[in-house]
């Protein structure tokens, strides 16, 4: 599993996990990220029992276990959060950040000792370490219930599926050219994001953001110049028509 | 509480990693004290010699660290599997007093389960094993780095206009080798606490 650093100012650093050569085959490649801020941390979409040894064995090269103090999981499907039942072994004082809509379905991956804590539909902002998160709602983005996360500080959003693409696990962290790249995306997001309003909803809300770098959790990461063609890319796909 | 030994493994092998950067910096240390022994010249002949055991000794922390970190990632994914197999065979074991109609069905699934527990259970404790004796080894190394902190500190007292710059030397490798000597420390530390 690789791990980089895509953002770091003192105390406070993005890492990205992913590109994983280990991984075992059939299995989507996805992008795990952890906030850094004082004496905390938090693991964005912590991925799927697969990949659960190989994560941990990366994120405690930076963060020792008990400085792990949040988990959060964008929305319920299985490359998100399937490791849940393990990371509630590790990490048995951490709390998990989710849609409100999703934990009855969640607490299925098993979760005994982490405590879950509901977002509401219009979203939230929470403290960590001297950072303050925003959970930005995505509804509709793919799942019902869905959220992304904006650090102002660092300028990042983790965009969950939106801005994902399907690639090979070598593929360059950031995306250089958005002619080259949007085929790779057109048909995962028509096929994935169900609602042209939604789409529309969630683009003026990120507009509104001041954003460096949106990182997606499959393929690579936009950076500023690429998220504005990104957002007008996407403003201008119609979604939720793959149907054959 | 106890600590489920697929995070212990993990958090051994990111000590072992720290360990190997420290022994990446030695080797560093190593080339500056060259470089600066041969601008010296007779004065520091043993200088010089002592550097190419730091060199080595850099190598074989860092050969060694690498290969700790490894079984230490193995042991994380084999315990994980185990915590899996282990999750898996008491339900199959609850499922059996349970006397079900066509329990019987399950035979060959749950038979498998607990072979594959076994399986890993002993995998699991001669990877604990190979491990222990692996960080004994590397409090051999941390032995010699302490041997030749000295002995670099001796040759430094006679090197004339070079001294200054060579005792500082000498202190990067003792603060190395006690950094290390941490990493180790906390790593068998974590190997001994209680383990689930």
């Amino acid at each position: 599993m690789q791990a980089t650093v895509i953002y770091e100012d003192g105390d406070h650093r993005w890492i990205m996990f992913g590109r994983d050569a280990n991984k075992s085959g059939g299995i989507i490649d996805t992008n795990q990220y952890m906030i850094q801020s004082g004496d905390q941390a938090i693991l964005l979409d912590p991925g799927g029992i697969e990949l659960f040894a190989p994560m941990l064995s990366a994120v405690l090269k930076f963060v020792p276990a008990d400085k792990i103090t949040h988990l959060f999981a964008s929305h319920q499907d299985p490359d998100i959060i399937s490791s849940l039942g393990l990371w509630d072994q590790a990490l048995p004082k951490a709390k998990l950040y989710s849609p409100w809509l999703w934990e009855s379905f969640i607490r299925h991956f098993g979760m005994e000792r982490i405590q879950f804590c509901p977002i509401p539909d219009e979203g939230q902002t929470i403290s960590l370490g001297r950072i303050q998160l925003q959970f930005v709602p995505a509804h509709y983005l793919h799942s019902s219930g869905n959220f992304h996360v904006y650090d102002p500080k660092a300028k990042i959003l983790m965009s969950g599926d939106v801005g994902a693409a399907l690639e090979e696990p070598d593929a360059p962290l950031y995306v250089d050219n958005m002619a080259t790249h949007t085929p790779k995306m057109r048909k995962f997001h028509q096929r994935w994001m169900p609602s042209n309003e939604a789409k529309q909803d969630w683009i003026r809300r990120v507009r509104q953001l001041d954003i460096d770098i949106m990182a997606p959790q499959h393929g690579r990461l936009f950076q500023q110049k690429q998220v504005g063609e990104f957002l007008n890319w996407f403003e201008e796909l119609p979604v939720g028509i793959a149907v054959r | 509480m106890a600590t489920p030994i697929f995070v212990t493994a993990a958090s051994i092998a990111a000590e072992l990693h720290q360990a190997m950067l420290e022994a990446k910096g030695l080797a560093l240390t190593a080339k500056n004290a060259r470089a600066l022994a041969v601008r010296a010249g007779s004065k520091t002949v043993g200088f010089k010699a002592i550097t190419h055991f730091i060199d080595e000794l850099a190598s074989d922390i860092i050969r060694q660290s690498q290969y700790i970190n490894g079984v230490s990632e193995s042991l994380s994914q084999q315990a994980v599997a185990l915590w899996r197999a282990n999750t898996a065979a008491s339900k199959f074991e609850w499922l059996e007093r349970q006397q079900l109609p066509w329990g019987e069905s399950l035979r060959e699934s749950m038979q498998t389960c607990y072979e594959e527990r076994e399986r890993l259970s002993q995998l699991l404790h001669r990877g604990l094993r190979e491990l222990e004796a692996q960080l004994e080894e590397g409090d051999k190394h941390i032995r010699t780095a302490n041997l030749i902190a000295t002995s670099s500190k001796v040759e430094a007292a006679s090197a004339g206009d070079f001294r200054a710059q060579l005792e500082v030397i000498a202190h990067n490798i003792t603060i190395t080798a006690s950094q290390i000597r941490q990493h180790l420390t906390n790593a068998r530390r974590l190997l001994n606490q209680k383990q689930v």
